[in-house]
C-alpha cells in the first residue's frame, strides 16, 4: 500500500491518504456507536491510522529524537493548551475506565501520525505549508463531524488548527501527539 | 518570529472556540452530557435534576408488547420482551421510573449512580434488561444492587459486559429500586484513578510550570549552542 502510494504523483497521493484517512475515520466512528464495539473501534481504528503513515520518512512525518527535551516540552505546553478551558472552567478529571484509556491513547498517536503526519507531508509535497496546514485542518474536522456533536466542531477544527500549525512552525510531530494524549486521557 | 505570532493567534482562536462549548476539548470518549446528579459530588459543578419516566404498554391477545420504558435524561432504560408481564386481565401495563430524592449509601457499597425506583402495574414473568448510566465523574462500577426498600438490604444483580462505554448492564425479574456502584471495602476498579476534587486546575498548572521550569534551562543551553556555533563560523 505505502509502495504504491509513493509511486503516485504527489497529488493524487495526497488525495488518496486524505480519503483513506477520512473512510478510516468514519468507519471507526460508525463502530464505534455499536454495542460493545467502542474499544475494538477505537484501537484498530487508531492501529490503522497509524498504519497510514508507514513507507513515510520519520524526518518527513516530523518524527525524531533531535531536541528531544524541546518537542516533548512542547507536547506538554500544547496539552496545557488544550486542557486551560475545561480547567478554568470544570475543575474536576473526568476518569476513564483503563480499557478506554488504553484506546484513547491509541487513537490519539493514530490521528497525529495520520492528520499531522502523512496527511500533511502529502499535502505539503503538493502545495506547500500553507495547503498542508489547511487541508489536514479540514480533514480533521470533517472526520470528526460523525463522532462529535456539531456544537463542538468549532473546537475541533480550532485544535486542528493549532496541532497543524505546531507541525509548521516547530517541523514536530512529538509535540501535537503528547499534547493530543494528554488531552484526551484528561478529557 | 512569524511562526511564534501565528501560534499565538491559534491558541487565542482555540481558547475563544473551546470557550464556546463545554468542557472544551472533546475526543469523544467521555459521555457527551454530563450526569444528572441527586447528590452532585463536589466535582460535579452544574447540575440538573435527574427526570423519571413513564410508559404504556399494551397488551394484545393478552401478551404484552416489547418496548422500553427511560428517565427521559436517558440514565436509566429498561427494555422489555413480548410477553414479559403476567398481564392477567389487563389492557395497558404502565411502568414508571422515578429517581430517589435522597442517596442512600449502604454499608460496604459505593454507589456511583442515582438511586432509580423502578414500578409496574403488573409482575414480570421474563427477564427485563436494565441500563444504567454513569458519570465519567466517578470510578466504574462493577454491580447493579438491587433492593425492594431503600433503607435496604441491598444485594448486588450482577452486571453483563458493557454494551456503550459509562453504560452498566444487567436483567432483572424484580421491580424496586436499583443503582450501580461497587463493594466499597475494594479500591475503586478498573479505572485510571488521576480524577476527583479540583485536579484538572492542578493537572494544567503542572504541565504550565514544567514547561517554564524546563524551558528557561533548556533555551539558554540553545542559546548558548548557537552562539558557539556563530564563534566557531567566526573563526574560520
Amino acid at each position: 500500500m505505502s509502495l504504491v502510494l509513493r509511486r503516485t504523483h504527489p497529488g493524487v497521493r495526497a488525495a488518496l491518504v486524505g480519503t483513506l484517512v477520512l473512510c478510516i475515520e468514519w468507519a471507526r466512528a460508525s463502530i464505534q456507536a455499536q454495542p460493545y464495539m467502542a474499544i475494538p473501534a477505537l484501537v484498530v481504528g487508531g492501529a490503522a491510522l497509524g498504519a497510514v503513515a508507514l513507507g513515510t520518512p520519520a524526518d518527513r512525518l516530523g518524527l525524531g529524537t533531535s531536541r528531544l527535551g524541546l518537542r516533548i516540552l512542547g507536547g506538554m505546553a500544547l496539552g496545557a493548551v488544550l486542557l486551560f478551558p475545561a480547567a478554568v472552567r470544570s475543575g474536576s478529571v473526568p476518569i476513564l475506565p483503563a480499557g478506554l484509556a488504553f484506546a484513547a491513547v491509541a487513537v490519539s498517536i493514530g490521528e497525529e501520525l495520520a492528520f499531522r503526519g502523512a496527511l500533511y507531508a502529502a499535502l505539503h509535497e503538493v502545495g506547500g505549508a500553507p495547503l498542508a496546514i489547511i487541508g489536514s485542518t479540514a480533514l480533521w474536522t470533517a472526520a470528526h463531524a460523525l463522532s462529535h456533536p456539531p456544537a463542538f466542531l468549532g473546537a475541533v477544527a480550532a485544535a486542528g488548527l493549532l496541532l497543524a500549525l505546531w507541525r509548521w512552525a516547530c517541523r514536530d510531530l512529538v509535540g501535537p501527539v503528547i499534547g493530543h494524549v494528554i488531552a484526551d486521557l484528561a478529557l | 518570529m512569524r511562526r511564534a505570532a501565528l501560534l499565538a493567534v491559534a491558541v487565542t482562536a482555540y481558547m475563544v472556540a473551546a470557550w464556546m462549548v463545554a468542557p472544551g476539548f472533546y475526543d469523544g470518549f467521555g459521555p457527551v452530557q454530563p450526569y444528572n446528579w441527586t447528590c452532585p459530588p463536589p466535582q460535579a459543578g452544574a447540575n440538573l435534576k435527574p427526570s423519571s419516566g413513564h410508559l404504556d404498554i399494551k397488551v394484545i391477545g393478552g401478551v404484552s408488547d416489547a418496548n422500553s420504558a427511560f428517565s427521559n435524561d436517558g440514565q436509566v432504560v429498561i427494555g422489555f420482551l413480548p410477553g414479559a408481564f403476567d398481564s392477567t386481565g389487563k389492557t395497558t401495563i404502565s411502568v414508571d421510573v422515578t429517581p430517589l430524592p435522597t442517596c442512600p449509601q449502604p454499608a460496604g457499597i459505593r454507589f456511583v449512580t442515582n438511586v432509580y425506583q423502578i414500578t409496574a402495574s403488573a409482575p414480570l414473568v421474563k427477564s427485563a434488561n436494565l441500563v444504567l448510566r454513569y458519570s465519567n465523574l466517578e470510578p466504574a462500577p462493577t454491580d447493579v444492587y438491587f433492593a425492594s426498600d431503600p433503607a435496604g438490604p441491598w444485594k448486588s444483580i450482577g452486571a453483563a459486559q458493557q454494551a456503550q462505554p459509562f453504560t452498566i448492564v444487567t436483567t432483572t425479574k424484580l421491580f424496586g429500586y436499583f443503582a450501580a456502584g461497587y463493594a466499597s471495602a475494594s479500591s475503586p476498579p478498573g479505572a485510571v484513578s488521576v480524577g476527583g476534587g479540583q485536579t484538572l486546575p492542578i493537572v494544567v498548572a503542572v504541565l504550565i510550570g514544567l514547561v517554564v521550569l524546563a524551558g528557561i534551562p533548556l533555551a539558554i543551553l540553545r542559546r548558548r549552542q548557537s552562539h558557539g556555533e556563530a564563534e566557531e563560523e567566526g573563526d574560520v
